[in-house]
C-alpha cells in the first residue's frame, strides 16, 4: 500500500507550522470536547465563565479555559480527574508533593504506549541502540520517573539496570562490573558519582560510561563542559512532569538550544507567575501545559511552577517543535533537592504531627561535592524536649524514617537551639541553602 | 490534501456540525465513526458541496472550497458514493457509469474516460456482465458497486465513501473493503463513513470519532481499535466481552 506523506512518528517532530496549526487545533478541539462531557471540575470550571467548547477555533483560544494546579488535582482525588472509567485504566502514579491528599494520575493502555513512544523517541536521539547498557540511578522520589525510561530503552532492545534503592558503593561497583554505557541520573547524583569512584580505585578510564542522561534538575553549562570535556561523557538533558507527559516531554537535541517539547502531545504557554497574562515566546514565565492525547487525565492549562521561556523558531536540527529554556527556578512552594519536589508547607505539617505541637525549624539544603542533601533544624524548646536525650535520639530516628517513606528522599534532623536558626526565623525564610 | 478547519453547520435553527477540524492526507484512507446521528454524512455532504456549511473552511489542495456547488467540487477531483447507493435506478449500468463522466465530455477526455470505463469494469467484473440491465433490478452489492463505479468515473482524487457497506451481506462486504483497499493502493485518497466501524478501521489509517456533532477522539486505527471506549461504543465489544477475552 502507499504509504501517505508524513505518517511517521519519526517525522512528526519536523512537520511544517502549518501541519502543528491544524494538528493543535484538532487535539485541542477533541480535548476540549472530552473534558467538558467528562471531567466534572472543567464543565464547572467552563460553565463558571460561560464557556461553550465551541468557542476553540484554534491553539490561540487556550487562553479562555480555566488554569488546573496541582490543588485541584489533590482536591479531587482519587477519581475526579478521570476522564475515562477506572476499569480503562492500567496504572496509576500518586504522587504526594504539598498537598493534605496525594495525586492520582491515571493511565489507560494507549496513554503507557504514547508515553514508551516518547521515551524512545528520546533515547534515538541520544543514539542509544541495543548493545547500551542503561542503568538508572535515581532517588525512589524520581523513580516514577525512571519507569517510562526504563521501558522505552528496554523497548530499543539495550540492557537496562532499573533503579534500585542500592548505596553509592553498590552502583559504583554496578557500573564497572557490567560496563554501563549510559547513565540515567541527576547532574548533582553525577557529579557526587564521579568524585566517588576514583576513591573507590577504580579507574575512571578503565569504565565504559560514555553518555549521561540527566533528568530532574537543570544542567549547568559548566558542569555539561566539565563532563564533556573531563571525562568524556555526552551530557544530554531532558525535562519532564509526571502530571502531563511524562518524564520525556522535552529533550535536546545535538544542538543543544533548549529543550525540544513533544507538540504532538502537549501544548505548552508561559504564563506570568501569580496570575493568568499569558507572555508572548521568548519571554521567562511560568510553564503551563495542555495535555492533547492523554486519555485518562487529561489535563487543560496546567501550572507546572516551573520558571522557563519558550521558543518557537525551528531549531538548525531541523525540527520545528518548539524548545523550552532550561528551567532555573520554581515560583511556588515546591523545593527541587536531586529533582525531588518537596514542598516547605507539607513538612511544617509532618513535623507537626511528628512532633504532636508546633515545632520551629528551616529546612537546609546542602551542597556537598555537587550533592545536594537536606537537612532539618529543629529547635529544641523547653515544651518539645522533655530532658530526656535517649528520648529525643528515637524520635529523631523515626522521624528520619517517616520523612523518608513520606517525601521519598532521605533527611538528617538535627537538634538546635532556637539562637541558631532565629535569624532565618524572624524573616519567615522556611528554606536555606548552605 | 483535505483539511477542514471549524466547520458549523445547521439545519435551520439546530446545529448539526458543531466546530469540526480534521485533515486527510494524500494517500490516506481516514473513517469516520460514529452514531447515527452524530453528523458524519453531514460532513461529507458539506465537503461534496451538497450542503452549505454556516461556518468555517474547507481547504481542497489549497483552496478554500466551502459553499462551492457540487460539479464545481467534482471538477476540482472531490466525488462521493452517496448512502443508500442513490443510482438512477430507472436507467441501465452503462448509463449510470457515463452520468458519472458526465463533466468529462471534450473531444480530448473521451479516449481517457473509455480507457476509465474499461478499468472500471476490470475493478467490478459482475457490473460489466450487466451493463445493458436496469440499474434498480441490480442486487444489492451490485448497486453499491455501481454507486462507486459511478464516483470514480469522475477520476477522483478525493473519494468520499458514505456507509459503503450498508445493508449488504458479510461476503459483499468483504468484497466491497477489498476494492477500497484496492484503490488507494493505486493512490486515491478516500473518506469514509461507516457504521461497521471494525470493518473501517481494519482498511483505514486514521480515524475520528464523532458525537452528537463534536470530534472526541482521533488517531491511528490501530489506536482506536484498541481503545476500550471505542471498543465498547462502536466495536460490539461490552465490559463481559473485553473481560472473557
Amino acid at each position: 500500500m502507499k504509504q501517505p506523506e508524513s505518517q511517521g512518528k519519526d517525522t512528526v517532530e519536523f512537520s511544517s507550522p502549518e501541519s502543528w496549526g491544524q494538528l493543535h487545533t484538532e487535539l485541542l478541539q477533541s480535548t476540549v470536547n472530552r473534558v467538558y462531557t467528562r471531567v466534572p471540575f472543567y464543565r464547572k470550571a467552563m460553565e463558571k465563565n460561560g464557556i461553550k467548547p465551541d468557542i476553540i477555533d484554534s491553539a490561540l483560544d487556550l487562553y479562555a479555559l480555566p488554569f488546573t494546579t496541582r490543588k485541584d488535582l489533590s482536591d479531587n482525588y482519587p477519581y475526579n480527574f478521570f476522564a475515562v472509567p477506572l476499569r480503562d485504566i492500567v496504572r496509576i502514579h500518586s504522587l504526594r508533593l504539598g498537598i493534605s491528599q496525594p495525586l492520582a494520575l491515571g493511565y489507560t493502555k494507549q496513554d503507557i504506549e504514547h508515553r514508551r513512544g516518547l521515551a524512545i523517541r528520546f533515547l534515538t536521539s541520544c543514539h542509544v541502540i541495543p548493545e547500551d547498557i542503561v542503568q538508572f540511578c535515581l532517588d525512589p522520589g524520581l523513580a516514577v520517573k525512571a519507569c517510562d525510561l526504563a521501558e522505552g530503552a528496554e523497548a530499543l532492545g539495550a540492557l537496562v539496570i532499573p533503579p534500585d534503592p542500592l548505596s553509592t558503593d553498590a552502583r559504583i561497583r554496578i557500573l564497572a562490573d557490567f560496563k554501563t554505557t549510559t547513565i540515567v541520573t541527576t547532574p548533582s547524583y553525577l557529579v557526587y558519582l564521579l568524585a566517588k569512584i576514583p576513591e573507590m580505585g577504580i579507574p575512571l578510564a578503565s569504565l565504559s560510561l560514555r553518555r549521561a542522561i540527566l533528568v530532574g534538575e537543570s544542567l549547568a553549562d559548566a558542569l555539561r563542559d566539565n563532563l564533556e570535556v573531563e571525562f568524556g561523557i555526552q551530557a544530554i538533558s531532558a525535562y519532564g512532569i509526571m502530571e502531563a507527559g511524562g518524564p520525556c516531554l522535552a529533550y535536546e537535541c545535538e544542538n543543544r538550544q533548549g529543550l525540544h517539547v513533544a507538540i504532538d502531545h502537549v501544548i505548552p504557554e508561559i504564563v506570568e507567575p501569580g496570575t493568568d497574562k499569558v507572555l508572548p515566546a521568548g519571554e521567562a514565565g511560568e510553564l503551563v501545559i495542555t495535555t492533547l492525547t492523554a486519555r485518562a487525565n487529561p489535563l487543560v492549562r496546567f501550572r507546572t511552577g516551573d520558571i522557563t521561556r519558550l521558543i518557537k523558531e525551528p531549531c538548525a536540527c531541523g525540527r520545528t517543535t518548539w524548545r523550552i529554556m532550561p528551567v532555573v527556578s520554581r515560583c511556588d512552594a515546591l523545593i527541587s533537592v536531586r529533582g525531588v519536589l518537596l514542598d516547605s508547607t507539607l513538612i511544617e505539617k509532618f513535623f507537626e504531627k511528628m512532633a504532636q505541637k508546633k515545632l520551629d525549624f528551616v529546612i537546609i539544603v546542602k551542597n556537598r561535592q555537587g550533592l545536594q542533601s537536606v537537612e532539618v533544624w529543629v529547635s529544641v524548646s523547653s515544651e518539645f524536649f522533655t530532658g530526656s536525650l535517649p528520648d529525643l535520639h528515637n524520635w529523631i530516628r523515626i522521624a528520619e524514617t517517616a520523612f523518608e517513606e513520606v517525601f521519598g528522599i532521605g533527611c538528617i534532623i538535627k537538634p538546635v537551639e532556637l539562637e541558631t536558626i532565629a535569624r532565618w526565623l524572624s524573616t519567615g525564610q522556611k528554606v536555606v541553602h548552605l | 490534501m483535505l483539511q477542514i478547519r471549524n466547520l458549523h453547520i445547521k439545519y435551520g435553527s439546530v446545529a448539526v456540525v458543531k466546530n469540526i477540524s480534521l485533515h486527510v492526507q494524500t494517500g490516506e484512507i481516514v473513517c469516520l465513526i460514529g452514531a447515527n446521528g452524530a453528523g458524519k454524512t453531514t460532513l461529507l455532504s458539506a465537503i461534496s458541496g451538497l450542503i452549505t456549511p454556516a461556518k468555517g473552511e474547507i481547504l481542497f489542495e489549497g483552496v478554500n472550497v466551502a459553499g462551492l456547488a457540487p460539479f464545481e467540487l467534482v471538477r476540482l477531483g472531490i466525488s462521493q458514493s452517496p448512502e443508500g447507493r442513490q443510482i438512477f435506478s430507472a436507467m441501465t449500468v452503462m448509463e449510470n457509469l457515463h452520468l458519472g463522466a458526465y463533466l468529462r465530455q471534450s473531444k480530448e477526455e473521451r479516449a481517457d474516460v473509455a480507457a476509465d470505463l474499461d478499468w472500471i469494469l476490470r475493478l467490478f467484473p459482475r457490473l460489466k456482465e450487466r451493463m445493458t440491465q436496469i440499474a434498480g433490478t441490480l442486487s444489492g452489492g451490485e448497486q453499491q458497486m455501481l454507486a462507486i463505479a459511478r464516483a470514480l468515473m469522475a477520476r477522483p482524487k478525493l473519494l468520499l465513501l458514505d456507509e459503503p457497506s450498508l445493508g449488504l451481506a458479510p461476503l459483499l462486504v468483504e468484497s466491497i473493503f477489498k476494492t477500497v483497499l484496492e484503490l488507494n493502493a493505486k493512490g486515491l485518497t478516500i473518506l469514509l463513513v461507516e457504521q461497521n466501524a471494525t470493518k473501517a478501521l481494519e482498511i483505514a489509517h486514521r480515524g475520528y470519532v464523532l458525537e452528537t456533532g463534536r470530534v472526541t477522539l482521533q488517531g491511528s486505527a490501530n489506536e482506536l481499535r484498541q481503545d476500550s471506549e471505542v471498543q465498547r461504543a462502536y466495536l460490539g465489544k461490552d465490559y463481559s466481552r473485553i473481560t472473557e477475552r
